[in-house]
């Protein structure tokens, strides 16, 4: 195996998804502390858990805003927009390799490269997730941290009653994009190339041996 | 004539003049006495009332006439009576009989009042009759039965003094309106008939000042002539104790001359006019007392109500310190009973009068002034003293309807945000949830359980159930193990709805749907019983026997329950057949009683996150009821149609789901479609996960 001279993913972008992700682990983690305070009680009291949930999420706020600051000025906000006018090809494409042609050893329907880093399916799949998601999550979370600050607001909108099941609902999806992200992110030319590739920037080259 | 040479107007105007500067400087020295209190010493200055004369009914020195005392007169001489006696410790709601009013608060159509003179409540399943009833069978409390029941503590004044239209009771114009007027008439207890009362010979209560004001108030004496229906002389019953009243063996009381100053006044340092001491609130309210280590909540056969009815006890003494009862565990309760009895504050100092200069709201919020210089004066409020009293909203007291929530709440004396750094979300959490909730976690006496006059036993009455005790209450030997209180959520000062911790007592009563009312405590004695003669106990119709009995033919309290359909059957056939009433109906109703007593201090008070944002949240805690209530029948709870009894249990236990709903509990709240839908998402994540690897590892292995 060989290894490309350009970065497929910059320091930039690899720092930011490092703090994304090991926030998002520990917001999931301090929300089950909270959601759960008898069976989870791996932060001690249910203070505790609240404050680094309030912290950690200020932390996943700031470098999502930082992260949104990159990827514009970088102009790589490209890498998350579906091309439209073969995107459906390219989804049921790359749809048919993970439910098919991945079993068989086929290669990835697309290369990857510092110039088109995700999938039809993947750009279409992290649009959603920061563009839905992340500040459906946000919203939700800043009005129950903000219940005091913002009172009327934090009514208007149902009050805990709305806000406390929508921001549940909201951390169980987050779940399931974890597992499923950890899972795919092994679906590269090596079980670990992916991994290696958001350490160290590059990703092995050549395909998958099957 | 004992007054003297001068005109009885000009002595009576200095008297007031007299009475105005005395008290005056008695409030001043009483300020005196409340900080010697609040710093747990004994006060050494006391309110001291002037000397007065005791007046009869024609305003004459009882000591020259030997008749009872008048309050009008004796009283009435300096300060406002009319004024006074139209609060509810004297009228009991007969002043809100407003029928727009009752509406307005959604009362059921058969309460008379929101005072419990007039409003139906299952504990004695009485009723009291409306005016203008033409039909004996309508007819259940009386004014004059009320009185002989519950006079002893309704001060007399008021409906002791007043008909049902008004009228003075023994003026010219007060007259029954027809043979059943409930003003004028009492239904016999042995032959069940409607016959009148002799008010002439009964004589009227005036105000009973003394049973509040003056130390040694005698309520067992006071009862006594009450519940004989004596009333003209229950005031004076009530100094029976006090060496000024002297009861003789007949019964009839003279005065003691001994106890009266040579210009005919009672000597001062006898009778002892004052604030009301916490020790007199404490004969009709509940287990009080400064420094008590001997707790007996049961005064002249009289359970006290609200040790009763909530089980609190205030008392400044530890609970470790308690001599008797029995309590299981006393050698860990290192404690007050109250912690604001340990403080030394006494009932009115909460419970104050809301013109007392010294104590009133002193802002004006119409005019938004947080501090209002100018008002009324220290002689306007000895004339005219409120006598509505400071209070708050305690389910389910809802007599004075349109003055509640107007004592200071706790977070008018104390700044929690300053006593609350553990807690997060302080705006949340104390509006959310009433103080109580986690300064009263757990009652370390007994209560009431339930009182179901659905099944009356041979007695003739309920079978009323305690809990916190192991044995009788009124056995030395029982064990008190105390209770933990149910949650529910009720209106705070402005309104929104807080939780709160409470005592549930459960009845179980007959609902006459045609009528549109409780059946009648009467009604049921006659479906139960056979006719009652007189000397004679109680004796159950066959057909009860029969179905309710075991083979000895007595029906034990195990079997005195409505444990199959027929059971409910046979009673509404006799319901019919001997007192005509068609369409009976078994109902269960839950009443929340309202803890604000026995408060506990902050080493106490729950501060463990998980005792409430957990799975077993105390505040869904499910207490259990009466295990004798019937499956399949109506559920009520505050009067209306609530389901609270979850009967799928081996006991029923309360259910407060439907009361919280409004209250999402982190930790504990869980929505079912968010709650499947996610961890759907998750296993599915999960699952196709596994699946896809695992079919990847076998692809890989066959290439």
């Amino acid at each position: 195996m060989t290894t490309s001279t350009e970065p497929l993913y910059s320091l930039h972008e690899r720092v930011w998804h490092w703090i994304q992700a090991v926030a998002l682990v520990l917001l999931v983690l301090t929300g089950f502390a909270i959601h759960f305070p008898d069976r989870f009680g791996i932060f001690g009291s249910m203070v505790h858990a609240l404050a680094w949930h309030s912290v950690i999420g200020f932390a996943l706020i700031a470098n999502a805003f930082l992260g949104l600051f990159y990827h514009f000025t970088a102009e790589k906000y490209h890498h998350f927009l579906p091309k439209m006018d073969d995107f459906t090809e390219g989804a049921v494409r790359q749809a048919r390799f993970y439910l098919y042609g991945i079993f068989k050893g086929e290669p990835h329907p697309f290369e990857t490269n510092s110039r088109h880093k995700l999938n039809p399916l993947q750009r279409v799949t992290y649009l959603s997730l920061l563009n839905i998601l992340l500040p459906y999550q946000i919203l939700t979370g800043l009005l129950m941290w903000g219940v005091t600050r913002w009172p009327s607001t934090f009514q208007k909108v149902g009050g805990l009653t709305v806000l406390g099941p929508a921001h549940s609902l909201g951390s169980y999806l987050f779940l399931a994009f974890l597992i499923g992200h950890i899972y795919l992110a092994t679906t590269g030319k090596t079980p670990f190339s992916l991994l290696r590739a958001m350490i160290t920037g590059f990703e092995e080259s050549g395909h998958r041996k099957e | 004539m004992i007054f003297g040479k001068r005109p009885l107007q000009a002595r009576m105007g200095k008297i007031t003049r007299l009475c105005k500067s005395w008290l005056l400087l008695a409030l001043f020295f009483s300020s005196f006495s409340i900080m010697a209190e609040a710093q747990g010493k004994q006060p050494s200055l006391r309110l001291a009332h002037p000397s007065i004369f005791l007046k009869d009914e024609d305003g004459k020195n009882v000591l020259s006439t030997n008749k009872a005392i008048s309050t009008r007169q004796t009283c009435g001489a300096c300060h406002d009576y009319a004024f006074i006696t139209d609060s509810f410790h004297f009228q009991q709601g007969k002043n809100e009989m407003n029928p727009g009013l009752m509406k307005g608060h959604g009362f059921a159509g058969f309460n008379t009042s929101p005072g419990m003179f007039g409003k139906f409540s299952i504990l004695p399943n009485r009723q009291l009759t409306p005016v203008g009833v033409a039909n004996p069978g309508d007819v259940d409390l009386t004014q004059p039965e009320w009185l002989t029941k519950c006079g002893v503590c309704h001060t007399g004044g008021g409906i002791s003094e007043f008909d049902l239209h008004g009228h003075r009771l023994l003026t010219a114009d007060a007259k029954p309106h027809g043979p059943l007027d409930p003003s004028y008439t009492i239904r016999d207890r042995i032959t069940g008939k409607v016959v009148p009362w002799d008010w002439q010979k009964s004589g009227i209560t005036e105000a009973d000042c003394f049973i509040c004001h003056a130390p040694k108030a005698s309520r067992g004496d006071r009862r006594e002539v009450v519940a004989a229906g004596n009333f003209r002389w229950a005031n004076n019953a009530t100094l029976a104790k006090s060496d000024i009243v002297v009861k003789d063996t007949k019964g009839n009381f003279t005065y003691n001359r001994k106890a009266f100053n040579a210009d005919g006044t009672v000597k001062s340092e006898i009778l002892n006019l004052s604030d009301p001491p916490l020790e007199n609130c404490a004969q009709c309210h509940g287990f009080s007392a400064r420094n008590a280590s001997t707790i007996q909540p049961i005064q002249h056969a009289d359970i006290l109500r609200g040790t009763e009815k909530a089980g609190w006890i205030y008392n400044g003494s530890k609970i470790s310190e308690t001599v008797s009862p029995r309590i299981v565990g006393k050698e860990k309760m290192d404690y007050p009973w109250d912690v604001h009895a340990a403080k030394g504050l006494g009932c009115i100092d909460c419970h104050f009068s809301p013109n007392n200069p010294g104590r009133k709201f002193q802002g004006d919020s119409e005019k938004h002034l947080s501090y209002k210089p100018v008002g009324e004066g220290i002689a306007e409020y000895l004339k005219r003293p409120d006598h509505n009293f400071a209070r708050g909203n305690i389910p389910p007291e809802t007599v004075n309807i349109t003055r509640h929530n107007t004592m200071r709440g706790c977070a008018e004396c104390h700044d929690a945000e300053k006593t609350h750094a553990f807690l997060p979300y302080k705006t949340q959490h104390f509006k959310a949830l009433a103080c109580q909730t986690c300064h009263i976690s757990e009652v370390h006496f007994w209560a009431y359980r339930s009182d179901e006059w659905g099944f009356l036993m041979d007695t003739g009455a309920s079978r009323i159930t305690f809990r916190g005790i192991r044995g009788d209450i009124v056995d030395p030997d029982s064990e008190i193990i105390g209770f933990k209180p149910a949650y529910v959520s009720t209106p705070a000062k402005d309104g929104h709805l807080e939780i709160r911790p409470t005592n549930l007592i459960t009845g179980l009563y007959w609902f006459d749907k045609t009528k549109g009312r409780p059946v009648f405590t009467w009604q049921i004695q006659k479906a139960f019983f056979l006719d009652r003669q007189v000397g004679g106990g109680w004796e159950y119709r066959p057909e009860i026997v029969k179905a309710f009995g075991d083979k000895d033919g007595i029906i034990d309290f195990p079997q005195a329950r409505y444990d199959t359909p027929e059971k409910i059957a046979l009673v509404k056939r006799l319901l019919l057949e001997h007192v005509g009433i068609a369409d009976p109906e078994l109902r269960i109703e839950v009443v929340p009683w309202a803890m604000s007593h026995s408060t506990m201090g902050k080493a106490q008070a729950i501060k463990d996150c998980k005792a409430c944002h957990a799975k077993n949240s105390i505040l869904r805690r499910p207490m259990e009821l009466n295990d004798f209530l019937p499956k399949g029948v109506p559920v009520y709870y505050a009067g209306k149609q609530v389901n609270v009894v979850d009967q799928s249990g081996k006991e029923p236990t309360f259910d407060n789901r439907s009361l919280l709903r409004s209250f999402y509990i982190i930790g504990n709240s869980r929505v079912l479609w968010v709650e499947i839908l996610g961890w759907l998402s998750v296993a599915g994540a999960l699952l196709f996960s596994f699946i896809h690897g695992f079919i990847r590892i076998l692809g890989a292995k066959k290439s």
